[in-house]
């Protein structure tokens, strides 16, 4: 299951088994410990992959080593990109929901995000609200920004927004209604923004900022 | 601990029947003085005791989380430094820290050493806040007008150094802006702090020793504060790192966790301080814990004017800030605790996505469990001494 020499191929290509830093050993065992799917070291960054069906379980296993529940959030993959920029490479994006969950441990500095992906028709996940008080809020917020379930949440009810209101705001494709009415003020540059050199043909994004 | 007989209130000790009385909805603010801003809680009392609360935020929410996405991470550093106003710099640092890792840009020694100084005027500042706000909760009010001016001379000094009293916005991608008032003007040569702000750190460092001095005199010792917050509000630490309470609330706790000390982005290591930890988990514990990291922090100031070291205050950086792909998640030790930024770059000059972890969110989201039970006149004591900023809460 734990396909711990890949996860490192990915972020470091050129290192060998020899070379291989303490915080991806650490992660390494971490995942192997947890039953997880795989661990992803980048700058200094810790995110371990686990299967939806594990996920209040294996994070219930990491809290004996990582005590202080930290955040919960979720990233929206949309080829469909109404405000900022869209992804690197559209056409290979795999439309998804990620739900995150960041642990931390108070005896020293080490920490992950637990990461699982979910279906963007229908996002529905179990909720880590009974077992972590702390989360409640941070699963109301994500429920409200993103439209995911957290099934088992005793209080799944709007926590910013008005009761009234209609759509998830955090969703990539939801407009910034106040830039639709008026373009963003800072591209009144005095100096204008000079051209990257290396990626003259890059022209998109432009009117979004 | 156990409370001792006078201190238990009237209204206890004079029950000594068992009516049925149906529970009581009380309506607190959003727009009342002790909620720090627009808070709303609404409490289900049975005579003086409260069975349940719940909070209700969301009045100031400004969506920073969508904005950070049409904003280029230049721009989102005056964005931040709005989210817990009390201290704007302090906010600024883990996101820009978080940019360079992704960038692989280190800032300069010197312009480390300033943002130390700057985060460190900030805990004093937001620390005076509370020294100045939660005696006034508990109807003592003159420490009020004793940490509201000692606090004038800290906002000075970050006014004098970076133009704004509140919202910085001093931090760069690869250091800090070249201060405001001094040095040379022109753009080879980067200028450097004011002339004497050394000095005048050192003289605001020792008045802020007096004021912990006077505060202790006038509030520590008093014996009404104490009657209202020891054994007050007590948060086990099991319950508090559920909760995710960080900083000087889980300080209080009995945990020594602190971002300075196991997870620094700035070099906190080359400095000699102690971290304030209290066993006790009450609202009286809660407030030493700031008192002495004041203290605290006034040292690690002293050092760092001492310590910091000449050279430039930029790295050298692209004309445009594009961020690499990847995610990373930075965080460092606020004055009300873990302040994180998750930044997921796809490459782009805006971010793909920024999720803000604020402090407060998680510090006020443990309300509901410890006022449990509690006392009505206990509620603004209890919720005061967890010093939240409703910016922070909101974002």
């Amino acid at each position: 299951m734990s396909d711990a020499p890949d996860a490192t191929d990915e972020q470091s290509p050129d290192s060998d088994v020899a070379t291989v830093d303490p915080l991806t050993e650490w992660a390494e065992a971490l995942v192997e410990e947890l039953g997880a799917v795989r661990a992803i070291v980048e700058f200094e960054t810790v995110r371990i992959e686990v299967e939806r069906d594990k996920w209040v379980e294996t994070i219930n296993a990491a809290r004996e080593k990582l005590e202080l529940f930290s955040w919960l959030s979720a990233i929206d993959w949309s080829k469909d990109v109404e405000v900022g920029e869209p992804v690197d490479d559209p056409d290979a994006l795999d439309e998804r929901f990620e739900v995150l969950c960041r642990l931390s441990s108070i005896e020293d500095a080490s920490g992950a995000i637990f990461v699982t992906t979910l279906d963007r028709e229908n996002p529905s996940i179990d909720s880590l609200a009974p077992t972590i008080g702390g989360a409640e809020w941070h699963e109301r917020e994500a429920h409200e920004m993103f439209g995911i379930d957290f099934v088992g949440n005793p209080n799944l009810t709007p926590l910013y927004l008005p009761d009234d209101f209609i759509g998830h705001p955090l969703l990539k494709s939801y407009p910034l209604i106040s830039r639709e009415v008026k373009p963003w003020p800072g591209d009144v540059d005095v100096e204008a923004m000079p051209e990257p050199e290396v990626e003259a043909s890059d022209d998109e994004g432009e009117e979004s900022t | 601990m156990t409370t001792p007989p006078e201190m238990i209130h009237r209204s206890e000790a004079a029950v000594s029947i068992e009516l049925e009385t149906p529970d009581m909805t009380l309506n607190i603010g959003p727009q009342h003085p002790s909620t720090h801003g627009v808070l709303r809680l609404v409490a289900k009392v049975d005579g003086e005791r409260i069975n349940s609360v719940e909070p209700v935020i969301g009045y100031m929410h400004r969506g920073y989380e969508k904005l950070a996405e049409v904003r280029t991470y230049a721009q989102i550093t005056a964005l931040v430094n709005r989210i817990d106003w009390v201290s704007g710099f302090a906010n600024e640092v883990p996101f820009i820290v978080g940019v360079e890792k992704l960038m692989g840009i280190e800032a300069p020694e010197r312009a480390q050493y300033i943002r130390m100084i700057l985060t460190e005027l900030a805990r004093i500042s937001s620390h005076l806040v509370f020294m100045s706000s939660y005696p006034l909760e508990l109807g003592a009010t003159t420490p009020l007008m004793h940490a509201l001016r000692e606090r004038e001379y800290i906002l000075e000094l970050i006014e004098e150094v970076t133009g704004g009293r509140f919202h910085p916005n001093f931090n760069r991608v690869g250091g800090v802006k070249p201060a405001y008032g001094g040095g040379s003007t022109t753009k080879k040569q980067s200028m450097d702090l004011p002339q004497g702000f050394f000095q005048r750190t050192r003289e605001a460092m020792d008045r802020m020793d007096q004021i912990c001095d006077d505060i202790d005199q006038l509030v520590t010792g008093n014996e009404l504060i104490k009657m209202r917050t020891v054994g007050v509000g007590v948060i086990p630490a099991d319950k508090a790192l559920e909760f995710g309470l960080t900083g000087p609330n889980l300080r209080a706790s009995g945990v020594a966790y602190d971002l300075r000390k196991v997870e620094s982005l700035l070099p906190y290591d080359e400095i000699d301080f102690d971290i304030a930890v209290r066993p006790g988990g009450d609202c009286y514990d809660r407030y030493m814990v700031r008192l002495d990291e004041i203290r605290q922090s006034a040292q690690i100031v002293r050092q760092a004017v001492d310590k910091i070291p000449s050279g430039p205050l930029q790295a050298k950086v692209p004309r445009v800030l594009k961020a690499p792909r990847g995610q990373v998640y930075s965080r460092a030790e606020n004055p009300k605790g873990e302040f994180g930024y998750y930044i997921v770059s796809e490459g782009g000059k805006n971010p793909y996505r920024l999720k803000i972890r604020s402090t407060s969110f998680s510090n006020l989201s443990i309300l509901p469990y410890i006022l449990e039970g509690e006392l009505v006149p206990d509620l603004v004591a209890i919720m005061g001494s967890l010093d939240f900023v409703l910016g922070d809460v909101d974002r």
